[in-house]
C-alpha cells in the first residue's frame, strides 16, 4: 500500500491553517490575561451556529459571514469580560478556570435548548468543490479556511505591532503592573483583548462549520487540540501558534505511515507532554535558544 | 354464655370471609407503571426525542383502549409512563433507572437509546430483577453478559454486516461485482464499530475467493481530519468501501471522500445513509450510498405501514427506525404483561423470554428473543436515489427498486 505523501502534506498544511485559526484566540487571551479560556469550545460552537444562521437561514454569502460574525463575537467578548470574567481576575487561577468551564456548559445547554441535538452542516455552492494542482486534489473550502487563517494572523500582527491598542496589549501581556505605571488603561486593554480572543474563536467556529458537521457538543475535541497547538508554539505567541499548528498537523498526518489513524490524538497529546517537559517555552522558545547559542 | 361466644366467633369468621374479596379489590393496582430515562438533552437528544414521542404515542393508544388486560385482576389497567432525561450521560442514566425502580416502583422498564447508556443502565434492571425492553441498543456486547431481564428489539451489528455481505454475494453471482472483491473498511472506535469490522472480517475469511479485506482501520469519534484515513483508502485500491460511522462522522468523512475524488463500486456507512440531515448536507454526493437498517417505512407489513402513516400524519415527517422501534418496545412489553396475566416481575420476564408476537412492525413481522434476550430478525438494505429519495433494495422479496451496482461514477 503506497500512501500519497505529497497529498498528505498538502492536506496537513491546510489543516494547519484551521488549527492556527482556532488557537489564536486562546493564545491571545492567555497572553494578556493569563487566563485559560475553557469557554473557547463553547464560543467556537456558537460561531458554527452563527454561521449556520447567517448562511443557511439569511442567505448571506459564506465569504461575507465572517464580517458579521467577527464584530458580533467581539462585543460578546467585551460583555463577557466586563460583567463576568473581570470579577475573578484577581482570584486564584482555579476561579477563572471553573467560571469559564461553567460558561461553556451554559453555552452548550442553551444550544441544546435552542438548536436541539441534531447534527447540522452547511452546504455552499463550493462545498466539496476541488481543483487539481500537480495531481493533488485541493479542496476549495479548506483552502479558503487556510487563507482566512493566514489573513487573521497577518491582521493580528499588524494590529499588535502598529496600533496604540495593539502595543498596549503587548505591553500588558509582558508586564501588567508596569503598563499601569506608564498610564495604560489595562482594564480597557483586557476588555479589548478578551473581545478579540472571543471574536477569533467565533471566526474559527464559523470556518470549521464549512468543513465539519456540528452539534452543541462541537468544539470539545478542538479545544484540546488548541491547547496542544498553543503549548507547542509557546504560550502567548502568535507566530509560535502558527508554527505549532504546522508542526502538529504534519506530525499527525505523517504518523499514519507508522501507526493507526485512530492514534492521531495520541500523537498530539504525546507531543504536548514531551514539549511541556523538554521545552516549556514551545517551539519559539527553542528557536530563541538556538539563536542565542 | 358458651353458645354466645361460639356464635360470635362464627359471625366474626363469616364477616372476615366477606371482607376478603374487598381486600383483594383494594389491593388491585390503579395503574401499571412503566418508566425510562432517555437522552432528551445532550449529544443524543435527537434520537432520545424520537423515543419519547414514540413511547408516549404507544402508551396513549393503550390507554385509549382501556389499558392492558391483566388476568390476575380480571380487568384492564391503564398505564402510567414516567420518563426522565439522562442528559446523554451514563452516570445520570444509571441513577435515574435506580430511581425508577426504587422510588417510582415501576412494574417494568423501557429502554434508553445508545450502546454506552444502555450498557450502563441495564445493570440496574438486572440488579433489581426488573424486566427491561429496549429498541435502541444493537451492540451484541449488551446481551452477552448473561443477564436474564434484558431484552432488545434490534438485531446485533455483526448480523448487519452479514446482511451486507450476503447482498454482495448476490451481486457477485449476478455478475454485477467481481470476485474476489477488495474491501476497504473503517469503523468508529466503539463496540459498535468493532462488531461491524469483525463481521466483515469473519465473512471475508470464510470466503477468500469472494472477499479480500485490503484495509481495516478504526477511527476516533468526532473525527477532525479524515485525510490520513482516506489516503489509506485510496492507497488500498479497494473495489468497495464499507464504513460504520455516526451521522456527524459520516457527513464529515463523506464530504472529504467526495472532495478527494474517490470512487468505489459500492459505498456504505453501515446503518447511516438515508437520514435527511446527511442528505441535505451532502446533496448529490450521498446518491447511491447503501445503508443497512432494522426498519424502513416501506416494509410490506401492515403494522409497519400503519405506523408510518400514523407518524407522518401526527408529526409531518417520515417515520424513521428510531420511533418505529420505540413504539414497538412499548407494545412488546404490554403484550408480555398481558401474556403473564400478572404484574409479578418474574412472570413478566418469563413471558418476554417466551414471547412470540405476530403482527409486529419489525422486519419479518414477528418478535421472538434469543436466549440472550436479543431479537434475531433480519435487516433490510436501502439505496439512496437522486432527489433525496431512498429505495428498499434487499431482501429481494420486499425490494421496491433494483440496486444500482456498481454505482455510477460522478
Amino acid at each position: 500500500m503506497t500512501i500519497d505523501i505529497p497529498a498528505l502534506l498538502v492536506s496537513a498544511m491546510l489543516l494547519a491553517g484551521l488549527y492556527a485559526t482556532m488557537s489564536f484566540g486562546l493564545a491571545l487571551i492567555y497572553g494578556v490575561m493569563k487566563i485559560v479560556n475553557l469557554a473557547h469550545a463553547g464560543v467556537m460552537m456558537w460561531g458554527a451556529y452563527a454561521a449556520f444562521f447567517f448562511i443557511v437561514h439569511l442567505g448571506i454569502s459564506p465569504f461575507l459571514a465572517p464580517l458579521v460574525i467577527v464584530p458580533l463575537f467581539f462585543f460578546l467578548g467585551i460583555l463577557m469580560q466586563r460583567f463576568i470574567v473581570r470579577r475573578v481576575m484577581n482570584a486564584p487561577p482555579i476561579a477563572s478556570l471553573l467560571l469559564l468551564f461553567g460558561i461553556w456548559l451554559i453555552m452548550q445547554n442553551i444550544a441544546y435548548l435552542v438548536f436541539s441535538g441534531d447534527t447540522r452542516a452547511i452546504t455552499t455552492p463550493y462545498t466539496m468543490m476541488t481543483f487539481q494542482m500537480f495531481g493533488i486534489a485541493i479542496s476549495v473550502n479548506r483552502l479558503l479556511v487556510f487563507c482566512v487563517g493566514i489573513l487573521a494572523l497577518f491582521l493580528l500582527q499588524q494590529f499588535l505591532g502598529r496600533t496604540y491598542m495593539g502595543k498596549a496589549i503587548r505591553a500588558t501581556a509582558q508586564d501588567g503592573d508596569a503598563s499601569k505605571l506608564v498610564g495604560i488603561n489595562t482594564e480597557r486593554v483586557m476588555e479589548i483583548a478578551f473581545g478579540l480572543g472571543i471574536s477569533l474563536a467565533g471566526l474559527a467556529g464559523s470556518l470549521m462549520a464549512l468543513i465539519f458537521a456540528f452539534d452543541p457538543d462541537f468544539g470539545r475535541s478542538h479545544l484540546l487540540k488548541s491547547f496542544c497547538v498553543v503549548v507547542l508554539g509557546g504560550l502567548g505567541s502568535f507566530v509560535g501558534v502558527a508554527l505549532g499548528s504546522l508542526f502538529l498537523a504534519i506530525a499527525e498526518a505523517l504518523s499514519v505511515l507508522w501507526i493507526m489513524p485512530a492514534m492521531q490524538d495520541f500523537v498530539s497529546f504525546a507531543l504536548l507532554v514531551i514539549v511541556l517537559i523538554v521545552m516549556p517555552g514551545g517551539m519559539l522558545g527553542l528557536l530563541e535558544k538556538f539563536k542565542k547559542s | 354464655m358458651k353458645h354466645v361466644r361460639t356464635i360470635s366467633v362464627v359471625c366474626l369468621l363469616i364477616f372476615g370471609m366477606c371482607l376478603l374479596p374487598m381486600a383483594e379489590v383494594m389491593a388491585q393496582p390503579k395503574e401499571i407503571i412503566l418508566g425510562a430515562a432517555l437522552p432528551l438533552t445532550g449529544g443524543q437528544s435527537r434520537e432520545g426525542g424520537y423515543y419519547k414521542r414514540a413511547y408516549e404515542l404507544a402508551v396513549k393508544e393503550i390507554n385509549d383502549a382501556g389499558g392492558i388486560t391483566v388476568k390476575e385482576y380480571g380487568k384492564k389497567i391503564p398505564v402510567k409512563l414516567i420518563l426522565y432525561d439522562d442528559k446523554s450521560d451514563n452516570t445520570t442514566s444509571v441513577q435515574l433507572y435506580e430511581k425508577l425502580v426504587t422510588e417510582d416502583k415501576v412494574n417494568a422498564l423501557l429502554g434508553g437509546y445508545g450502546t454506552p447508556l444502555i450498557t450502563a443502565h441495564t445493570i440496574v434492571a438486572e440488579k433489581y430483577r426488573t424486566p427491561y425492553v429496549n429498541g435502541g441498543g444493537a451492540t451484541g456486547a449488551i446481551y452477552e453478559r448473561k443477564m436474564k431481564y434484558i431484552f432488545g428489539l434490534i438485531a446485533n451489528i455483526e448480523k448487519l454486516t452479514y446482511t451486507v455481505m450476503d447482498w454482495l454475494v448476490g451481486q457477485q453471482d449476478a455478475g454485477n461485482l467481481k470476485k474476489p472483491l477488495k474491501i476497504a473498511q473503517m469503523g468508529e472506535n466503539t463496540s459498535h464499530g468493532k462488531e461491524f469490522r469483525q463481521g466483515i472480517q469473519a465473512r471475508s475469511k470464510a470466503a477468500p475467493d469472494r472477499f479480500q479485506v485490503v484495509m481495516d482501520e478504526p477511527f476516533e469519534l468526532n473525527l477532525k481530519d479524515a485525510d490520513p484515513l482516506l489516503q489509506k483508502v485510496k492507497a488500498s485500491n479497494a473495489d468497495i468501501y464499507l464504513v460504520d460511522a455516526r451521522l456527524a462522522d459520516y457527513t464529515t468523512i463523506h464530504r472529504r471522500y467526495t472532495e478527494l475524488g474517490l470512487y468505489h463500486q459500492v459505498v456504505s456507512y453501515g446503518p447511516r445513509g438515508s437520514e435527511k440531515a446527511a442528505r441535505d448536507a451532502l446533496g448529490a454526493a450521498s446518491d447511491y450510498i447503501m445503508s443497512c437498517n432494522w426498519w424502513h417505512k416501506d416494509l410490506p407489513i401492515p403494522a409497519a405501514k400503519s405506523f408510518a402513516q400514523k407518524w407522518e400524519k401526527l408529526y409531518n415527517e417520515p417515520a424513521e427506525w428510531f420511533p418505529a422501534l420505540g413504539y414497538e418496545t412499548v407494545r412488546v412489553l404490554a403484550k408480555a404483561i398481558e401474556d403473564a396475566g400478572s404484574l409479578d416481575k418474574e412472570k413478566i420476564r418469563n413471558a418476554l423470554a417466551k414471547m412470540d408476537m405476530k403482527g409486529s412492525l419489525v422486519v419479518g413481522g414477528r418478535v421472538t428473543f434469543k436466549p440472550n434476550g436479543q431479537i434475531d430478525n433480519d435487516y433490510v438494505m436501502m439505496q439512496n436515489a437522486p432527489g433525496g429519495k431512498a429505495s428498499l433494495i434487499y431482501p429481494a422479496d420486499i425490494a421496491t427498486a433494483k440496486a444500482i451496482v456498481p454505482i455510477p461514477k460522478k
